[in-house]
């Protein structure tokens, strides 16, 4: 555990040494203020208008109608951010040589991937972090639940782990770190239409095809439920994602 | 201390490395002397666990590199061909970093990284950043981070390529005193280097071990260079040898290896043809002369090919 936590530090150093953690939270606050600005006066209209009409505040619902779309659409941001994260976690390793001082030094492959997906996950819950602020000022004025926020957040918490796990992966490919960005937004990409390419495709392939979307797993969550369903199906992915990563630099040990 | 037997490493259709097998002792410093491509850098790869041979077998300080990685690798130190340093770390930071995953106890790490630094000439540099170090601090830092968990082995690949004469000259020094304490293997492709370091040299040439010997015997390998193959009539070959080993001009007469009793490696002086002398030798002394040729003179190709003038490496950055 002291060489995963090792590692997972190192990469949190490195992210913050390098511009890419400044312009991740930069981009990320950047973006969801914007949204939250939007969604926050049309939110407030709508209370404006219901309140002469009589059906008074009580109708509306802060986690419902606002917080809930808000995340859902901050998902897309992530698609664009996340490659960035991931693309040199091993790639920029291999190009400049460091990946022999990790593979000679007495770690095994599972600790120095579990070490890089740690520090992924810390930028990335630092990122996430940003948008706590704002969520914040809604305690401040207002009363929205907070079960379904813990919630949400556990939610894209694992939800940005399976993007993670799968960068790491095409990060641990190559020794070219643009190349991995690229192929990791793409295979993204790929992941959150998955389940409109299954549309018109006949029921049971839509079914599968829906399973296997990502986005389909968060909304539960970001509803305030936690459903093993989709707990298991983060899980597994993530779970599948770094020992494909583990594969792949084993392999690469044999290829050289 | 290291034990290396009939290590075969393939890429892909390239046999990088074949059959090599040597030994090296506790406390020895032993060179592995080859030209560029001969399979220095892979043996060594293999050596530190860090790629798998494809066949063969390793133990390091008694544990076997593949089976037991883990602890075979707590006890080597490398340093690769390009120092493994993270350009935005300091100094000290990264030897801080390596400590952690070499094992050092957290309790010693500090002061284990001040006294190597010292150790190793970087201790004026600990604030400054790894990307910003010249090529002869770099390749100190590398040396640092190899020596930082005091491993029972160092394996150095050309630890001093790149540097100015009086860094190679402190390097050297340094490689020296910490012989006898660790076991040392280091790469190079220069030949004086050898010859001022190690106690023994391995001599590898596109991927299979040439010669194993003491410097001092090699060089006189290298000046006897007229190498002929002879072989008598197995009977009473120890006579032979001696009548031989009178030929004027002859230097050197050892048991030819993988062969039958009766065949003979003779070394001569250089330029001197002795093949009438020896000849007339075996045969006034009653053996029946089977053979007799030149043999290819291997060794020689070899050390042609070395780098043996004492040149600083065109310092790249
Ligand atoms: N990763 C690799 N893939 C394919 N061939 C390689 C690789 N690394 C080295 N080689 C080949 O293996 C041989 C030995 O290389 P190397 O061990 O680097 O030699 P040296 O360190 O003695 O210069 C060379 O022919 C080289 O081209
Ligand atoms: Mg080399």
């Amino acid at each position: 555990m002291n060489n995963v936590l090792a590692i997972a530090h190192k990469e949190l150093r490195s992210y913050f040494a390098s511009p890419i953690a400044y312009i991740v939270i930069g981009f990320f606050a950047l973006l969801f203020g914007w949204f939250y600005i939007g969604i926050l006066d049309w939110f407030v209209r709508q209370g404006m208008q219901m309140g002469p009409m009589g059906m008074g505040q009580s109708n509306m619902n802060v986690n419902q109608q606002m917080v809930r779309p808000l995340l859902l659409n901050m998902t897309v941001v992530f698609l664009f951010l996340l490659p960035l994260i991931t693309m040199r976690t091993y790639a920029e390793e291999k190009r400049s040589g460091t990946i022999e001082l990790l593979l000679t030094s007495p770690l095994t492959d599972v600790e120095i991937v579990a070490g890089k997906f740690l520090g992924a996950m810390g930028l990335y819950a630092a990122m996430l972090a940003v948008s706590l602020l704002h969520f914040g000022l809604l305690f401040a004025f207002g009363t929205p639940e907070w079960k379904p926020l813990v919630t949400a957040y556990l939610g894209l918490l694992l939800f940005g782990g399976c993007f993670i796990s799968v960068g790491l992966f095409i990060s641990s490919l190559t020794k070219n770190q643009i190349v991995a960005g690229a192929a990791t937004f793409g295979v993204f990409l790929l992941l959150w239409v998955i389940d409109w390419i299954g549309q018109g495709m006949g029921p049971r392939a839509e079914a599968v095809l829906k399973y296997l979307s990502m986005t389909e797993h968060l909304d539960d969550f970001v509803k305030g439920v936690i459903d093993t369903k989709h707990l298991v199906y983060y899980l597994s992915f993530i779970t599948f994602g770094l020992f494909l990563t583990v594969k792949s630099v084993d392999s690469e040990r044999w290829r050289g | 201390m290291i034990e290396v037997e009939h290590l075969t490493k393939r890429y892909g259709p390239v046999t990088a490395v074949q059959d090599v097998s040597f030994q090296v002792h506790k406390g020895e410093i032993l060179g592995f002397l080859g030209p560029n491509g001969a399979g220095k850098t892979t043996t060594m790869r293999v050596l530190t666990g860090y790629m798998p041979a494809t066949d063969g077998r390793v133990v390091v300080a008694g544990h076997d590199v593949f089976e037991q990685p883990v602890e075979a690798k707590r006890r080597i130190g490398y340093l690769p061909e390009t120092p493994p340093l993270y350009p935005d770390m300091t100094v000290r930071e990264y030897l801080q970093f390596v400590a952690k995953i070499k094992g050092v106890p957290s309790g010693d790490r500090k002061s284990r990284v001040e006294q190597v630094m010292v150790r190793t000439w970087v201790a004026d540099m600990a604030g400054r950043a790894c990307g910003k170090l010249s090529k002869g601090y770099r390749q100190r830092v590398g040396l640092a981070q190899a020596l930082i968990h005091n491993p029972d082995v160092l394996i150095l690949d050309e630890p001093t390529a790149g540097l100015d004469p009086k860094q190679i000259i402190e390097t050297r020094r340094l490689i020296k005193e910490l012989a006898g304490d660790h076991t040392i293997i280091l790469s190079t492709h220069i030949l004086p280097e050898v010859s001022q370091t190690c106690d023994r040299v391995v001599i590898i040439n596109k991927g299979r071990v040439v010669a194993v010997d003491t410097p001092h015997n090699l060089m006189g390998r290298l000046r006897g260079a007229e190498t002929m193959f002879v072989q008598v009539d197995g009977a009473r070959a120890s006579e032979a040898a001696a009548a031989l080993a009178k030929v004027p001009g002859v230097v050197r007469v050892a048991p030819a290896d993988n062969a039958a009793t009766g065949a003979f490696e003779v070394e001569s002086e250089k330029g001197r043809d002795v093949r009438r002398e020896l000849a007339k030798a075996v045969v006034l002394g009653g053996h029946d002369l089977l053979e007799l040729r030149p043999t290819r003179v291997s060794l020689e190709d070899i050390f042609l090919s070395l780098t043996t003038e004492e040149q600083p490496e065109e310092a790249a950055s």
